[in-house]
């Protein structure tokens, strides 16, 4: 390639866990960092540049900061993908949305708090254009090199849209549901390649809902299994607080 | 052919048998109520007493996940990669996943004929083993009872103190030569009896699907149905695959991957575009059912279903195939004698 | 009927794997469409009949079906018309000749030409639908003689979308081709007719035992051609439709193209009408 794209990385609220599993890409960060110029990266680095060709923005926004800022990077950015379940889905940042904003406020910063403007949180798609996602909390690393390849090869990039069990199921684990524990996975989209189940652990659902996910069904399925039904909604809020906002009835 | 007997202290000593000849996969644990066929090492870890494994010995032939080519994008050149025989002796099938098998090489050897599927399964020999249904197994129902040996070079039928031992074939014979077994002429034990029933014959449950096809059942099913997919990817019969290219981080070379898909995941049917041809959780259903119980039944006299209950063991809200083909058959008996 | 497939001997092919073919030529038909011309490898021919499709393939992009658009009447290299609407189709569209692309196929049943062979043939193509039925309507050409009347109706969105326009043309102007065309929405220099497809059909006086029928174009549009012609009294029996489904694997394998009982990439994409008439997800 004639002319590296122009990379940048950004955080907005969240535990910059994602930008650290991209520093964790212990096989493939050479080939990575041979393909692109990384112009801007706090974490890793302190140049500073104006424009670039891939914006990887982590974390979600939750103060009248974070929006101003997410406009400039959208202005400067020509490919905008949001990094991890924050940047997203609001993650779990988006449970404090649940609670009146100023009683958050308080209980946060108590006497201080008027030094703290805040806003319920919101994913970066609320408020500007992201043309793509790498969801999980953090970073599903294999989605992130998918979507990385496609960018640099210029292909469009299919954000899969699949249950997670079907991950699980291709790699014939027991079902959660069989040893008495609930999981969140088949309304969860996959692409994680059921990484949690496959240790014995269930779903929690950090990369966010498949596009159509029978709420009302997840709900009663957990439910079923023991979850009182206020319970149950509680679990699916737990990465999409945002996206549920007024769906239970 | 010949019958002869197992006694159950000598088990172990036949798995060693097989196991220093041939390569054997079998049911062992797996997780903390579920078994899987697995390549045998401890002859003591198989399990030939289990109501069912979480997936048939389909993933061996076509497996879940399979590269069909690899590709280098400087020179636009690509290659299959070898496909390696199975060539295994598989131990403790049950009959309904032996059914299930010849319905695989119905798909992948008519018509084009696939070679993938071919070098992997050609080499197989099966030593099929009886099961005590469970609240799941409706087999009977699709005329594959326990102790059916079809499709099995050796066949083992649970008896008190041991297996009977059938020998249906000259492979068959060949996996027994050199482990001696005293012959057995006693009757079989009785049949055992299912719980779970289609209480229909296949060719009549063709003409009442026919008649369903705007059954409310379709709407109520979707209602609790997450469309996760479960259903299609356990199930035996189910081939459906998808595939993807995939390409390394360098950019310059590449795989063709193929995986199992399942016609209950919404993008199935997506043409590029974006319409989905069956975009409502009822269609979908609707054409598993369907799958199962009539097209391609309606095609080979066959039904696609072979009643071994994992779609609805697996299923993650609980939907029971039984409990949808009953109603339509009810509801249909109910309509004649309105009708009649 | 016993399932027994498996024996000894059985031939068996390498299904998946492409031949690489090259781009000749690239023609920009509109905005979206552009035409490509493909030669096989050794310069062989494609082998296709009118109304079959192709598994067009990018490493590192994946596979496509896509109709074929040339007459196997015209010998040598073969064309495809291609609308930018997917991710393959997105990266093929920056391809210049001289690229190597993979071809699998032809695949699909095609059209029965024996069946309008000797009848009065209509072509009724909505939008993209000129793609495929333009093998068809040059076969006929090239074989004038062994058919009655040609008409085709075309209907496209608006007449910047018209397709082949230098061949519409043509048969706008040979008296061997009744060629009647609309669109949904005319541009201001637009001095054709206006309307949806359906209605350039109430004029049409056929021979209507003597008239075969071929129908292709988006899902929306089968419907109601099929209802105008039953409408005009045009029988069953002499329609054929070419469906769209997702047709991955082209083999009958994957199940993706399926509808009901029937796989699209095998006893599709052309169907005679009574025999999916009772399918119900085919219209």
């Amino acid at each position: 390639m004639a002319n590296k794209p122009r990379v940048a990385i950004f955080d907005f609220t969240g535990c910059e866990g994602c930008e650290l599993s991209q520093l964790n890409f212990e096989d493939q960060l050479l080939d990575i960092l041979a393909q692109v110029d990384i112009v801007e990266w706090r974490e890793a680095m302190d140049d500073r540049a104006d424009e670039y060709d891939i914006a990887f923005v982590e974390g979600a926004l939750s103060t009248p900061d974070c929006i101003k800022r997410i406009h400039d990077i959208r202005r400067r950015s020509k490919v905008l993908v949001a990094l991890g379940s924050c940047a997203v889905d609001g993650g779990v940042n988006a449970i404090k949305n649940l609670h009146p904003i100023e009683e958050v406020r308080a209980e946060v910063y108590g006497k201080d708090q008027y030094l703290f403007p805040t806003l319920p949180a919101l994913p970066l798609s609320a408020v500007v254009k992201v043309d793509h996602n790498v969801r999980g909390c953090p970073m599903t690393q294999g989605e992130f090199l998918r979507l990385f390849t496609a960018l640099v090869m210029g292909k469009q990039f299919a954000e899969p849209d699949q249950s997670v069990c079907v991950e699980c199921k291709l790699n014939e684990n027991e079902c959660v549901f069989e040893r008495g524990m609930i999981c969140l996975g088949p309304v969860t989209r996959g692409g994680c390649n059921s990484q949690c189940t496959n240790f014995g652990q269930y779903c929690i659902g950090c990369r966010g809902l498949v596009s159509e996910p029978n709420l009302a069904g997840m709900a009663e399925t957990l439910a079923s299994h023991g979850l009182a039904m206020d319970e149950a909604w509680k679990r699916l809020q737990l990465y999409n607080a945002y996206r549920l906002q007024g769906v239970r009835a | 052919m010949a019958q002869s007997f197992l006694e159950q202290a000598r088990v172990l000593d036949f798995i060693v048998h097989l196991q220093t000849r041939h390569t054997v996969y079998a049911p062992h644990r797996r997780g903390q109520r579920s078994f899987a066929f697995e390549k045998t090492s401890d002859p003591a870890a198989v399990e030939l007493d289990y109501p069912r494994v979480l997936g048939s010995v389909k993933k061996y032939f076509l497996p879940p996940r399979e590269t069909l080519m690899d590709f280098d994008l400087k020179t636009d050149t690509a290659t299959a990669p070898q496909v390696e025989p199975v060539n295994a002796v598989f131990l403790g099938v049950h009959s309904y996943d032996l059914a299930a098998v010849k319905r695989l090489d119905h798909n992948f050897l008519t018509g084009k004929p696939e070679r993938n599927y071919l070098v992997r399964r050609q080499g197989a020999r099966f030593i099929g083993v009886s099961y005590v249904p469970d609240k799941f197994h409706f087999a009977g129902s699709v005329g594959i009872d326990p102790y059916d040996m079809t499709g099995s070079d050796v066949f083992l039928t649970r008896h008190p103190d041991g297996w009977i031992v059938d020998v249906l074939t000259g492979e068959g014979a060949a996996l027994l030569q050199g482990f001696a077994l005293p012959p057995h002429a006693l009757p079989k034990p009785k049949r055992e009896h299912f719980t779970q029933h289609i209480y229909v014959p296949q060719d009549s449950l063709g003409r009442i699907l026919e008649a369903s096809y705007d059954h409310p059942v379709w709407n109520e099913t979707a209602r609790s149905c997450l469309s996760c997919g479960t259903c299609n990817l356990v199930c035996p019969t189910c081939y459906c695959f998808n595939v993807e290219d995939q390409v390394a981080v360098t950019g310059d070379s590449g795989s063709r991957e193929r995986s199992w898909d399942g016609c209950m995941l919404r993008g199935f049917t997506e043409v590029a575009g974006g319409e989905v041809f069956r975009e409502k959780s009822a269609a979908r259903q609707r054409h598993r059912i369907y799958r199962k119980f009539k097209y391609l039944s309606d095609a080979t006299g066959q039904p696609w279903c072979v009643g071994c209950g994992r779609c609805t063991a697996a299923c993650t809200a609980g939907i029971s195939i039984v409990d949808i083909v009953n109603r339509l058959i009810r509801d249909a008996e109910r309509e004649e004698k309105i009708t009649a | 009927m016993e399932l027994q497939i498996l024996k000894p001997g059985l031939e068996t092919r390498e299904l998946y794997l492409p031949e690489m073919a090259e781009i000749t030529a690239v023609r920009r038909l509109t905005e979206m469409e552009t035409l490509y011309t493909v030669k096989m490898p050794g310069g062989r021919e494609l082998g296709h009949q009118p109304g079959q499709f192709v598994e067009v393939s990018l490493f590192g992009v994946g596979e496509a079906p896509i109709s074929i658009s040339s007459s196997p009447t015209r010998h040598g290299e073969f064309e495809m018309g291609i609308r930018r609407v997917g991710m393959l189709t997105e990266v093929l569209a920056g391809y210049q000749p001289g690229r190597k692309i993979g071809i699998r196929g032809p695949f699909g049943n095609g059209i029965d030409v024996s069946k309008f062979r000797g009848k009065d043939v209509l072509i009724v193509a909505g939008g993209i639908g000129l793609v495929p039925m333009r093998s068809m309507i040059n076969y006929v050409l090239d074989r004038r003689d062994e058919f009655g009347r040609l008409i085709i109706c075309y209907g496209s969105r608006s007449d910047t979308e018209l397709l082949f326009t230098d061949e519409l043309a043509a048969w706008e102007k040979d008296p061997r081709v009744e060629y009647h065309v609309t669109v949904d929405r005319g541009s201001p220099d637009w001095r054709g007719r206006t309307g949806v497809i359906t209605t350039l059909l109430p004029g049409l006086q056929l021979d209507l035992p003597n008239t075969v029928c071929c129908v292709c174009g988006p899902p929306v549009m089968y419907r109601f051609v099929v209802l105008t012609l039953r409408g005009k009294g045009l029988p069953d029996d002499n329609i054929y439709l070419s469906l769209e489904r997702r047709m991955k694997c082209g083999v009958g394998k994957c199940g993706h193209c399926q509808i009901n009982g029937s796989y699209v990439c095998q006893d599709g994409p052309v169907y005679h009408l009574p025999d999916i008439a009772k399918l119900r997800e085919a219209l």
